[in-house]
């Protein structure tokens, strides 16, 4: 049994992508939830339409988040967001390595398989 | 749409809780390869969160539990990445189909469904407890294309195992269907995934909870992406249950490899039982 080489590296890329992902994004979030608790004194979850993540798109409303926090204007309900979005980035980003790795491997099938599953997900992305 | 408790904080629960109940669910759903959402939701909504914020709160989760022990899966070469990506073609476009009917439907069928769907998985795998590896076998010629073959180190029988896999075209359907599930529930849909991997695919099971792990990332970040758009994503309770969920599959996913197959299949039948009455019992007594 044959494996190409460059295969391990890939899936080392991949494990460092998600590992880091996960591990950021759950750092802020810990922060996130320390600074709703100092600002509010309680750990109540508020279902409120204009609480949910929403707005533009997920692209937009990633750069309305992180304008807020380098403005210095952030809420803890952004910090918590920012954590949230880091997550959903993470996935998406092993997507765009996996892309990178078979266009340089020049394995054409797994390729265009990488690339429609990058497409997909970028075209659900921009939804609103 | 309506939702019983828009608006208001909820009683019952608050993030702490919530916090500390999704470690332990992360490390179960880990070790099961379910993850860490479809044992979620149904404690959350006997804590009266509505069923659809514990989805798209769920959805968001699992990609935390997903990629936090898949990490360790990959680096360890259990997980066949090749057939993940092809298989994550189809689960992405089920997921994205589902979580849309989920934004629209009323709340009552999702227990239903969800209970139904555990099901399915249950009779999957309680008929084949004793085959544990499966035999060497002929592939198809689109099996063969894709390259969908691999091998890993077994740590509970010390011993490299290789293997094949075939019918490939069926696995794809399969999985679209795992996908829509996914979406629709806002789970990693790893029970029903796992079945396709090994009744179809014919994956040893480590490589098929370890693949269905890794995939269930992506399909619920598409799923995710649809329930972002419909204003059901709320952070308060997503974070909390990212962070908790996270902290159990890490520990769940350290423990795995060293558990024979056999156990696991026990561990994650016993589960998905418990599950199915819980959310048939919360579809009947809903008003």
């Amino acid at each position: 049994m044959k494996r190409i080489p460059g295969e391990e590296k890939l899936e080392l890329a991949i494990s460092y992508i998600l590992i880091v992902g996960v591990l950021l994004s759950v750092a802020i979030e810990a922060v996130g939830i320390v600074a709703y608790y100092s600002s509010n004194r309680n750990l109540s979850i508020v279902f409120q339409p204009n609480l949910a993540m929403s707005g533009a798109d997920f692209f937009g409303y990633t750069n309305s988040v992180i304008q807020g926090i380098l403005l210095g204007t952030w809420t803890p309900m952004q910090i918590l967001a920012l954590g949230i979005i880091l997550l959903m980035i993470t996935p998406y980003l092993r997507v765009v390595a996996s892309v990178i790795y078979f266009g340089f491997a020049k394995n054409t099938k797994y390729l265009f398989i990488t690339l429609f599953v990058l497409v997909v997900l970028t075209a659900s992305l921009l939804a609103h | 749409m309506q939702f019983q408790d828009s608006g208001q904080a909820c009683e019952l629960i608050d993030m702490l809780t919530v916090l500390l109940m999704s470690i332990f669910a992360g490390f179960l759903g880990a070790l099961t390869g379910l993850g860490g959402g479809s044992i979620m939701i149904p404690v959350l909504v006997a804590f009266d969160v509505p069923v659809k914020y514990a989805i798209a709160a769920s959805m968001v989760t699992i990609i935390a539990t997903s990629s936090g022990s898949a990490a360790s899966y990959v680096r360890e070469r259990i997980t066949n990445v090749k057939a993940a990506f092809y298989l994550e073609m189809f689960t992405i476009i089920g997921a994205i189909i589902g979580a849309t009917i989920t934004s629209f439907i009323r709340p009552r069928f999702l227990y239903f469904f969800f209970a139904a769907f555990l099901l399915t998985s249950f009779y999957g795998l309680s008929g084949r407890m004793r085959e544990d590896f499966p035999k060497r076998l002929r592939q198809d010629r689109f099996s063969k294309w894709l390259e969908l073959k691999g091998s890993y180190y077994d740590q509970a029988v010390r011993k490299t195992v290789r293997y094949k896999m075939t019918n490939a075209h069926l696995g794809g359907l399969g999985m679209m269907v795992a996908g829509l599930a996914a979406g629709m529930l806002g789970i990693g849909a790893g029970a029903f995934k796992v079945s396709i991997h090994e009744l179809i695919l014919k994956m040893p099971s480590k490589v098929s909870s370890t693949t269905s792990n890794f995939i269930i990332g992506i399909t619920a970040l598409a799923g995710a992406s649809v329930y972002f758009a419909s204003g059901l994503l709320f952070v308060g309770l997503a974070a909390p249950m990212a962070v908790g969920t996270t902290i159990g599959a890490v520990a769940g996913g350290r423990v795995l490899n060293r558990l024979p197959n056999r156990f696991v299949r026990y561990l994650f039948l016993v589960i998905v039982f418990v599950l199915i009455v819980q959310m048939l019992y919360k579809g009947i007594a809903l008003p």
